[in-house]
């Protein structure tokens, strides 16, 4: 009975249940963080520069970079499981000359939109495979991958740009229900991964291979299988990013913006992803990735030379950095 | 065990090498000519000076992604410094150095301070640098450099090109640092087991804050470097060295975990992508075909030496 | 109590790691409603063997028996269907994840659909902790802002959620307080009367007296007795354990105690080191006894300068000194050895030539340079003097035996040659002979001068090597009894006190 007693007493000072907002802030503090960071940048920007919302714009800034926030969501699945891929730029270089090459050898449209997701994750199981089972850290694997996704590409096109392309598969200058393509492929993607991450068990296991692998083991989640499952599906969004890629001008260049792949891991890493794996959303790296295209924006309308723009978005990463890890060390001590 | 799978590993390398060099002489009678082995060997400085500090610093389990930023910032004010503030030359590139070197400095305080994971403090200080050298370069790249500024990189000294003696200089000297020296052995420790090291007295956090700081005077010395060799200035220069260098460390053998890994290897592993890249594009194989043939090579070299030591378990 | 039959029966189980027989020929079973102590040294294969009954290890030869039917577990899983949970020492939870998440994971309920339904995955998981009287736990906190007792709930919550016929608990009170270890004893009883099967894997006797209906003692790797509680008595399970009587165990060498060489007073640091005030003298063997989680390891950090004192005084040979780094502590002429050997003591993949000299290198080199060769020679000195079995002095420390590694460890710090050595646990996972042998090393040294301070979770060691015990509770002082008056009554009642103005 005197347990029961002292239990009580000792019970901790937090209530039974903390308020909504209180859970949502624990559960999803990061990308909170950076939306509201994106909305007081609109704010401020459009109080300076009142053109900063016009459709246009607007535009620009979702529909122009959705391709990197789809790939940062597979990006961020493989990161959770604290893995890493540095390959994924030059994997959606070599994925758009695909497309794009069998579009304009006279393939049937669906066929070159189809291709790059179904190759993608043919180059990405080998990946898989190599570090699941080879036991090759994944980051010497993508380094590998990476010479020979580049040297491939540069080897096969010799530089030349991939013009010519039909009408129909430019997909990313369309719209659907008034909306541009991009934008709408960025927000259904990224839900169904968040949905996908949060409610099923296979999702979930991606959370327990990275947060604590010994642990996974013992509770019987098959570890390489899911490694190379992930590996997969993460091609497969860089071949659904490489069709907004590919579709967005008339010609499809032979280089890819150079240190996508660093972009992109910054996107995830940015949007909440522990590097260390075990956490993070998808919701959260997408946002990140507004929130670039956001400052990338915002720095031309408060005319910011274009020069300098590097610079200071490499400094609100380093400040976004440096703020999440005092974030944390606040609270894990 | 260790030791000789370290051994191994190198021995295995080093025969590849040797195998690599007599194909390709078969392939082309210009290859193995004294004249085109140098060459290359001026070709292969600057990513081998950045390539043995980055081999200190994954042997602590760290790594720098930032070095090629550090040398486009440093090559553009090296520039700035000479032509838009008008200092003499061998001052502006010194200064550039100092400020390349701080540049480092920085990553190792974000880093030892704040406790940022390396990839990630130096995933940002990439872009920040990278920012840095656009912002100040407006895109405007500086030429017309004094003629004795080439002797450092398209001239030789004793029959041999001048950045070659830099590269060996700092091999030999990096090597007998890692080898003999209570910073080698801390280095190792470090990478090993750092809460160890730190229960043993060792000073993890002032190493790492020196090799960081290291790797950034080795960018920047290969920037000055590079500049002579080109003779020109831009801001996107150095773009992706980061991970030639990382892959010719690995490739030599360095544990990308940390705790493992030698100068001699990364040496090899450096000598073995020049080798390939130059070999292959005299035997008419596309230049940039051999780029794929380096990254085959590293996991293929990797997967290798996983296989001979499987015995041995990472604990 | 229960004289059912057994709902699990191990028969005849062996296991061998690279040549090393770990478990010989063990027999072991436990009933619904049973609560099923197992004893035994660290290294006498509990772990062992409650691994093979929850399926991480595979049996070389045996036979595991579930409800009348043989079984073969070759995964956790196959372990979990037969209705076996085990809640392990290092507690297996995923920090990130929420607690209701961590109960139920790889075991989600679903909906209609086919999705994970996490209305219901918090309303049962509110309910598994209702049962365990847990109400001031969040089913949505995440796991890493709880306490060590509150992640032990979770697991309990979690074995309870696969409908658990039989659970294992490997030390569960290793790293808790008092008040938690009442709670959990609570819990366990509860389940017993539910009928819940339970394998209780302790050292700590007054529990296993408190709570089990049955005793099973192993010793290196065999079987020695099992035995319903009521026909043993605490040395009588003792010298089962150990294999012969304490006495001989713990050789304590009479050494002359000279004059104060530490003096600390009024030292503090967080909640768990708080206003403590000792003096340490030359020759002197002071043993620290506290429960996991007391302070006991905190108080030696502080003195080590892992973590410096915040406030209060250290006193070196009458010196007034600071302590902020291990490497002030070094050269102060202050040792540790540390309670976690694999990693804070050693770096396993180097030699034992480099593990030796880690500590003095700056000492063994001349300029930046190391002198190889007197590192050498050191270390197979040390090799010598403290008997380390080795194949030689480049060999990886990885590869020795626990006994031989805590031997490099101590090595690397009488190099140093300390005036004061903290030995943290010095002989946790060391097989019995080279326990012996490390007591030898501790007697040896004191006789030299050095003193030492010595914690130790395991009574007898500190009475048997101690001349003075401190005792640690709640980060106080709570007890400083001499070697005469150390009764493991008395130590054991200043453990478990808990002094007044104490907020935990």
């Amino acid at each position: 009975m005197t347990t029961t007693v002292e239990a009580t007493a000792r019970s901790r000072t937090a209530p039974q249940r903390p308020g909504f907002f209180k859970r949502l802030f624990a559960e999803y503090g990061q990308e909170i963080v950076v939306l509201a960071a994106i909305v007081m940048l609109f704010a401020i920007v459009t109080m300076v520069n009142p053109r900063f919302i016009s459709a246009n714009n607007l535009t620009t800034i979702f529909s122009g970079n959705a391709y990197i926030a789809v790939a940062a969501i597979g990006m961020a699945m493989v990161i959770v499981t604290g893995n890493i891929d540095v390959s994924v730029g030059a994997l959606i270089g070599v994925l758009a000359t695909i497309s794009g090459s069998l579009a304009v050898a006279g393939y049937p449209i669906w066929f070159a939109w189809l291709a790059p997701v179904v190759v993608g994750m043919a180059v990405n199981a080998i990946i898989g495979i190599l570090v699941a089972y080879a036991r090759i850290p994944s980051i010497v694997v993508t380094l590998g991958a990476l010479s020979i996704l580049r040297g491939g590409l540069i080897s096969v096109t010799g530089g030349t740009w991939i013009t010519d392309l039909p009408p129909d598969y430019l997909i990313a200058q369309k719209q659907i229900f008034g909306l541009p393509v991009p934008l709408v492929f960025m927000v259904v993607l990224t839900l169904l991964a968040a949905f996908w991450m949060r409610y099923t068990a296979f999702g979930r296991s991606l959370y327990a291979i990275g947060g604590n692998a010994e642990a996974a083991l013992a509770t019987g989640i098959p570890i390489a299988r899911r490694t190379v499952a992930v590996f997969v599906i993460h091609g497969a969004f860089a071949g659904l990013a490489t069709i907004l890629f590919a579709t967005q001008l008339q010609v499809i260049q032979s280089t890819v913006p150079p240190n996508l792949e660093l972009t992109v891991i910054t996107a995830a890493v940015i949007g909440g992803v522990s590097i260390l794996g075990g956490s993070g959303t998808v919701i959260g790296s997408t946002l990140a990735t507004i929130l670039f295209a956001t400052i990338g924006s915002a720095l031309i309308f408060v005319n910011v030379s274009a020069y300098w723009l590097r610079a200071v978005i490499g400094l609100l990463i380093l400040a976004t950095v440096l703020a999440d890890m005092l974030r944390r060390r606040g609270r894990g001590a | 065990m260790k030791l000789k799978s370290l051994i191994r590993h190198e021995t295995f390398l080093a025969v590849l090498l040797v195998v690599v060099l007599i194909v390709l002489s078969f392939q082309s009678d210009r290859f193995f000519t004294i004249d085109n082995l140098l060459n290359q060997g001026r070709l292969m400085t600057e990513i081998g000076l950045i390539a043995i500090a980055m081999t200190f610093v994954i042997a602590t389990g760290g790594i720098d992604l930032s070095v090629g930023s550090i040398l486009g910032l440093t090559a553009i004010l090296t520039g700035v410094f000479w032509q838009n503030v008008g200092l003499p030359l061998p001052v502006a590139a010194t200064a550039a150095i100092a400020a390349g070197t701080f540049a480092g400095f920085v990553n190792g305080v974000i880093i030892t301070r704040f406790r940022v994971p390396p990839l990630i403090a130096t995933l940002a200080t990439l872009a920040l640098y990278r920012g840095l050298a656009e912002g100040i370069s407006q895109a405007r790249s500086v030429r017309g450099y004094p003629e004795w500024f080439y002797v450092l990189g398209q001239k030789d000294v004793l029959g041999v090109p001048t950045q070659l003696w830099i590269l060996l200089f700092a091999a030999v000297v990096a090597s007998v640092i890692l080898a003999y020296t209570t910073w080698g052995r801390t280095v190792y420790a470090v990478g090993s087991n750092e809460v160890a090291s730190r229960f043993s007295g060792l000073s993890v956090e002032k190493t790492k804050l020196a090799l960081y700081t290291a790797s950034g005077f080795a960018a920047a010395v290969a920037a000055v470097i590079f500049v002579s060799r080109v003779s020109t200035t831009r801001s996107d220069m150095g773009t992706g060295i980061e991970l030639d260098a990382i892959t010719a460390v690995v490739l030599g053998g360095t544990s990308i975990f940390g705790g493992r890994g030698t100068i001699i290897g990364t040496i090899i592993g450096l000598c073995l992508i020049q080798a390939l890249k130059n070999g292959l594009s005299l035997a008419g194989i596309k230049g940039d075909g051999t780029i794929m043939l380096i990254g085959a090579v590293l996991i293929l070299a990797i997967l290798a030496s996983n296989l001979f030591e499987r015995s041995g378990t990472r604990t | 109590m229960s004289n059912s039959t057994a709902y699990v029966s191990l028969t005849d189980m062996s296991k061998s790691f690279g040549g090393v027989k770990v478990l010989k020929d063990v027999s072991f079973d436990v009933r619904p409603g049973e609560v099923h102590a197992l004893l035994g040294e660290n290294g006498a294969g509990k772990s062992t063997l409650i691994k093979m009954m929850s399926g991480l290890y595979t049996p070389d030869a045996g036979t595991i028996t579930v409800d009348g039917r043989e079984l073969k577990f070759s995964t956790t899983r196959d372990a979990g269907a037969a209705g076996i949970a085990t809640v392990y020492q290092e507690l297996l939870l995923f920090p990130e994840l929420s607690v209701a998440e961590n109960v139920f994971l790889g075991n989600y309920p679903r909906t209609a659909t086919g999705i994970i339904d996490w209305a219901e995955v918090r309303r049962r998981t509110r309910d598994l902790l209702d049962q365990l009287d847990t109400f001031d736990l969040d089913v949505d906190t995440k796991v890493l802002s709880l306490s060590v007792a509150q992640r032990q709930r979770v697991e309990i919550a979690k074995a309870l959620s696969k409908n658990a016929r039989i659970l294992i608990m490997d030390e569960p009170t290793a790293s808790l307080v008092e008040s938690d270890v009442q709670r959990l004893m609570a819990v366990v009883r509860q389940l017993r009367e539910r009928g819940v099967g339970i394998v209780y894997v302790s050292h700590r006797m007054p529990e296993i007296f408190a709570l089990a209906d049955r005793v099973t003692v192993l010793r290196d790797g065999a079987h020695v007795a099992t035995r319903d509680i009521g026909e043993v008595d605490e040395n009588q399970l003792v010298s089962m354990m150990v294999g012969r009587s304490i006495e001989s165990l713990f050789p304590k060498a009479q050494a002359s105690i000279g004059g104060t060489v530490l003096r600390v007073t009024k030292l503090n640091h967080g909640r768990h080191v708080r206003d403590i005030s000792f003096a340490l003298r030359r020759g002197e063997i002071l043993g620290i006894a506290g429960l996991v989680g007391s302070g006991r390891t905190e108080l030696a950090l502080t003195l080590f300068g892992m973590t410096p004192a915040t406030s209060g005084e250290i006193e070196m040979e009458g010196k007034a000194v600071r302590i902020g780094s291990p490497r002030q502590a070094r050269d102060l002429g202050i040792a540790y050895v540390p309670e976690d050997r694999g990693l804070q003591g050693l770096v396993k993949a180097m030699a034992i030539r480099k593990n030796v000299s880690m500590a003095t290198i700056e000492r063994l080199s001349s300029g930046i340079f190391i002198k190889a060769g007197e590192e050498a020679q050191r270390a197979l000195d040390a090799v010598k003097r403290l008997s380390i079995r080795c194949r030689n002095i480049g060999q990886p420390v990885g590869e020795l035996s626990g006994g031989n590694q805590q031997k490099v460890v101590i090595a690397k710090w009488l190099e140093t040659m300390p005036k004061v050595l903290i030995l943290d646990e010095p002989t946790r996972g060391v097989d019995v002979g080279a326990k012996a042998e490390i007591h030898t090393i501790m007697g040896e040294l004191v006789k030299q001068g050095v003193a030492i301070i010595m914690i130790s979770s395991e009574l007898p060691e500190v009475l048997g090597m101690s001349d003075r015990v401190l005792v640690i509770s709640g980060g106080q002082i709570t007890g400083e009894i001499d070697r005469a008056d150390a009764t493991p009554e008395r130590v054991g009642a200043a453990m478990t006190a808990h002094r007044s103005g104490e907020a935990a």
